[in-house]
């Protein structure tokens, strides 16, 4: 018998006693539970009646440096990092969107180089910009940009660079970000992505 | 202690318990039946590093916590909306001097000292639970909203004291102007309980619709996750849905002692009481849908995934329940106010016959547009004769325009039913009466086309135009109507004469289920809701932000999911019939002490109406 079967019997069941209380019991309050008896396994004979879709997780994604050959690998776990451990899709649209609390992404990784990205979301208040927007009216964002390489995201380096990658990718650019920059567990850290220095990212927002 | 006088104590104990063995073998075995879980627990608690989750064997922690939270939240709707039925309940009568209302308000107060402490019992399990079972989320939660935990206790302390004062200075404060300081009190008692309802809220909302916490002080942290995208929406939807709840409980109590008394006396005070909580369920009721609308609004702009899953995802077909489920609420309340015109009010049944005959059938109608799935299940072939699984004339109904028309002349219909039953057994005097009329027809005729041809006219713009402006549109007409023909009416039957006085006490059996059945309604809908809000987060415990990896991840589906819903639904049940039993339980032996010790109650002295001596008065 299949699961849904056997709650239907005991749906069925509970109008079944729900029924015989109605018919064989005088004392009020046990015929106003009997009456209940069967409002509750009706409810649950009709919820059972209809499609039975679980939600199931996902598998839960991790980064395999072993199986990274190229930029676009790296650009492809950014993507999954973009839509979830890194969160930016709760703020941040890809493309104009009304109720976006934050500035859209779209074309965020032409306009700006790596260095400034890797700035950007690891010290983010080192430069800001009311509106990076060209044009319009310079909107004010409710929400303050968290440094993502701490609690509670903490992406790590590699984590970021492959979100740098998704966003260079998106905007249709050469991806800048290099297997050889990604830190292989176990080995000593490769040297890390320097802070743009506040000429190059005046540079990288005007270009 | 020597080792002769620890002999000489076991022996004695030995001797004490000769003859008791059985009883106390069965309660060693007892324990040792509940200590099982334990054994379980200790288990999950032994893996390496910091623990993240514990379970317990047999009935799970994630469905330990569910019952348990979802009685709590009952309980608590329960315990904040019976003050707000209370206090609007006495403002009646200290602004109108109808004695009975205030009476009624003391009957229902004198439930709230027990209520209150099952309900803080059970938001105390639900506490330990939570912290056993789920360590790593509550040490998350606690990080981002220690301030406000401390706001709370604050308020449950200011609660506790308000209420003490409300309660046990009720007789004392009777006239004059101690009288406005209990009204007072009661504002208060309402003003805590508000913000004992959206400090929590503020926990479950971030939870649904987090947002991204910068760094900054612990009360700026606080602050900024509070001020969530859902907060306000469930606020305002959870507030009308307690009024909703206290009033059909409220009826639902009454339904059931008016099919148990026997005296005339009792049956026309619950009949009347049971008149009085449908009016204010009804009340809550029309609002409802609206609050409900604003929030799925606000959710679908917050993130428009959790919308789908909702709307159109794996939770598509709840709603179908949900509707089945208001449906049958709207039914019922309307269905009681056809009884009251019916039996309370000889002679009308014959002049509104035929109206209410048209009302049930558009209900019905309305219900089954509401019921209406967007995509239906299908073999291959249904599917291929079909073009798809949509059905080429249901699928055109089963989209949210229609959806919307609907259930706003559900609550049309059902404002006309009170208006309806407000009329009967009086006739207009006022000279501009026919007027008066006649405008109030006109505005119902023309509000009603507006809503259908707005439904009709969001198949053809595009769906941001229909959310934004047509269904608001709707809503707002819907509005007009009631804030219209409201104080028309009010006026009109000022200076009207009565010829049929009401008659309270004549109601058939039926009505007393039909006042049980809608607040099973109201309960179901708040269980279905809660698992429905819960499921939307998927598979995360702070959407987006922490994952759930524990092995319940997953969401149930909505027919085992059922289950523990009307498992919920009748335990709250219970516990609230327990509530009113002990609340009434002194009454009814001073009642018997003063009659005589028969058990009987004197006559005009229901239970819960004014037992106490000073009452009698």
């Amino acid at each position: 018998m299949s699961e849904v079967a056997q709650l239907q019997l005991i749906a069925l069941s509970i109008v079944g006693v729900g029924i015989l209380i109605l018919l064989f019991i005088k004392a009020v309050f046990i015929r106003v539970t009997g009456f209940v008896f069967i409002v509750l396994g009706l409810f649950s004979l009709m919820s059972l009646a209809v499609p039975q879709l679980a939600s199931l997780p996902p598998a839960e994604e991790k980064i395999d440096i072993a199986s990274i050959k190229t930029p676009t690998d790296i650009a492809t776990i950014g993507q999954t990092v973009f839509f979830s451990k890194g969160q930016c899709a709760l703020c941040h649209s890809i493309g104009p969107s009304e109720s976006a609390r934050c500035p859209d992404l779209k074309g965020i990784g032409a306009k700006l180089s790596k260095d400034f990205l890797y700035e950007s979301l690891t010290d983010p208040q080192a430069f800001v910009y009311q509106d990076y927007r060209h044009g319009g009216v310079p909107k004010e964002y409710p929400a303050t940009m968290p440094a993502i390489n701490k609690d509670p995201i903490g992406l790590s380096k590699n984590e970021i660079l492959a979100v740098i990658a998704f966003l260079q990718q998106m905007s249709g650019e050469p991806i800048s970000v290099s297997v050889s920059e990604l830190e292989i567990p176990g080995k000593a850290p490769s040297a890390p992505v320097k802070s743009a220095e506040a000429a190059l990212v005046a540079d990288a927002h005007t270009n | 202690m020597s080792a002769i006088q620890e002999v000489e104590t076991v022996q004695r104990a030995l001797r004490a318990i000769r003859g008791q063995e059985r009883w106390l073998l069965g309660l060693l075995f007892t324990a040792g039946w509940f200590l099982l879980p334990s054994m379980g627990l200790a288990a999950e608690g032994t893996a390496a590093g910091p623990t993240e989750y514990r379970d317990i064997p047999y009935i799970g922690s994630r469905n330990l916590v569910w019952i348990v939270a979802q009685l709590h939240l009952l309980l608590a709707g329960f315990v904040l909306g019976v003050p707000i039925f209370a206090w609007l309940c006495e403002v009646i009568a200290w602004r109108g001097g109808e004695k009975r209302y205030d009476k009624l308000a003391k009957e229902f107060t004198k439930l709230l000292t027990s209520a209150y402490a099952t309900t803080a019992l059970f938001g105390g399990i639900l506490l330990f639970l939570l912290v056993a079972f789920y360590p790593k989320l509550m040490n998350y939660l606690t990080d981002v909203f220690f301030p406000s935990f401390l706001l709370y206790c604050l308020l449950f302390l200011l609660e506790t004291a308000t209420l003490y004062l409300y309660w046990y200075g009720w007789d004392a404060m009777q006239y004059g102007r101690k009288k406005t300081l209990h009204v007072f009190l009661g504002f208060l008692l309402n003003f805590f309980a508000l913000f004992i309802m959206i400090v929590p809220n503020a926990w479950a909302t971030f939870q649904s619709s987090p947002v991204v916490i910068a760094d900054g002080t612990a009360f700026e942290r606080a602050w900024a996750a509070t001020w969530n995208p859902t907060w306000w929406p469930i606020n305002i939807h959870r507030l009308i849905a307690n009024v909703v709840l206290g009033g059909y409980i409220c009826g639902a109590y009454a339904g059931v002692r008016y099919l148990s008394v026997k005296s005339t006396e009792d049956r026309e005070h619950y009949d009347w009481m049971g008149y009085v909580g449908n009016f204010i369920g009804v009340f809550g009721l029309l609002a409802l849908p609206f609050a409900g609308y604003w929030l799925m609004r606000e959710i679908y702009q917050y993130n428009q995934q959790m919308g789908i899953t909702l709307m159109g995802g794996f939770l598509s077909w709840l709603f179908i329940i949900q509707a089945m489920l208001i449906g049958v609420l709207f039914l019922g309340s309307n269905y009681y106010f056809w009884l009251g015109i019916t039996y309370r009010i000889p002679g009308s049944e014959a002049k509104y016959r035929r109206a209410m005959l048209m009302m049930l059938i558009s209900l019905l109608l309305c219900l089954a547009v509401w019921m209406t799935p967007h995509s239906l299940v299908a073999s291959i072939e249904e599917a291929q004769k079909m073009g798809g699984a949509h059905h080429p004339l249901l699928g055109v109904l089963g989209v949210m325009s229609a959806k919307m028309t609907v259930s706003n002349l559900m609550i049309l219909i059902t404002f006309m039913s009170f208006v309806m039953y407000w009329r009967a057994g009086k006739q207009d005097t006022a000279g501009w009466a026919k007027l008066g009329k006649a405008v109030m027809g006109a505005v119902l005729v023309v509000a009603s086309l507006a809503v259908i041809v707005l439904g009709v006219w969001g198949y053809f713009v595009p769906a941001i135009v229909r959310i934004n402006y047509f269904s608001t549109s709707q809503v707002a007409i819907v509005g007009f109507v009631i804030l219209t023909i409201t104080p028309l009416t009010a006026l009109l039957l000022k200076s009207a004469k009565t010829t049929t006085e009401m008659v309270w006490g004549s109601m058939p059996p039926r009505a007393g289920y039909a006042l049980v059945l809608n607040a099973v309604m109201v309960i179901l809908l708040m269980t279905l809701m809660g698992y429905a809000r819960s499921s939307s987060r998927v598979h995360w415990h702070v959407y987006g932000v922490m994952r759930d990896t524990s092995p319940y991840a997953y969401s149930p589906a909505l027919g085992s999911a059922s289950l523990i819903m009307a498992f919920c639904t009748f335990f709250f049940c219970i516990l609230v019939a327990f509530i009113f039993w002990v609340a009434t339980m002194g009454d009814k032996y001073k009642a018997a002490a003063g009659s005589g010790g028969k058990g009987e109650l004197p006559h005009g002295i229901p239970a819960m109406a004014g037992g106490a001596p000073e009452e009698r008065q």
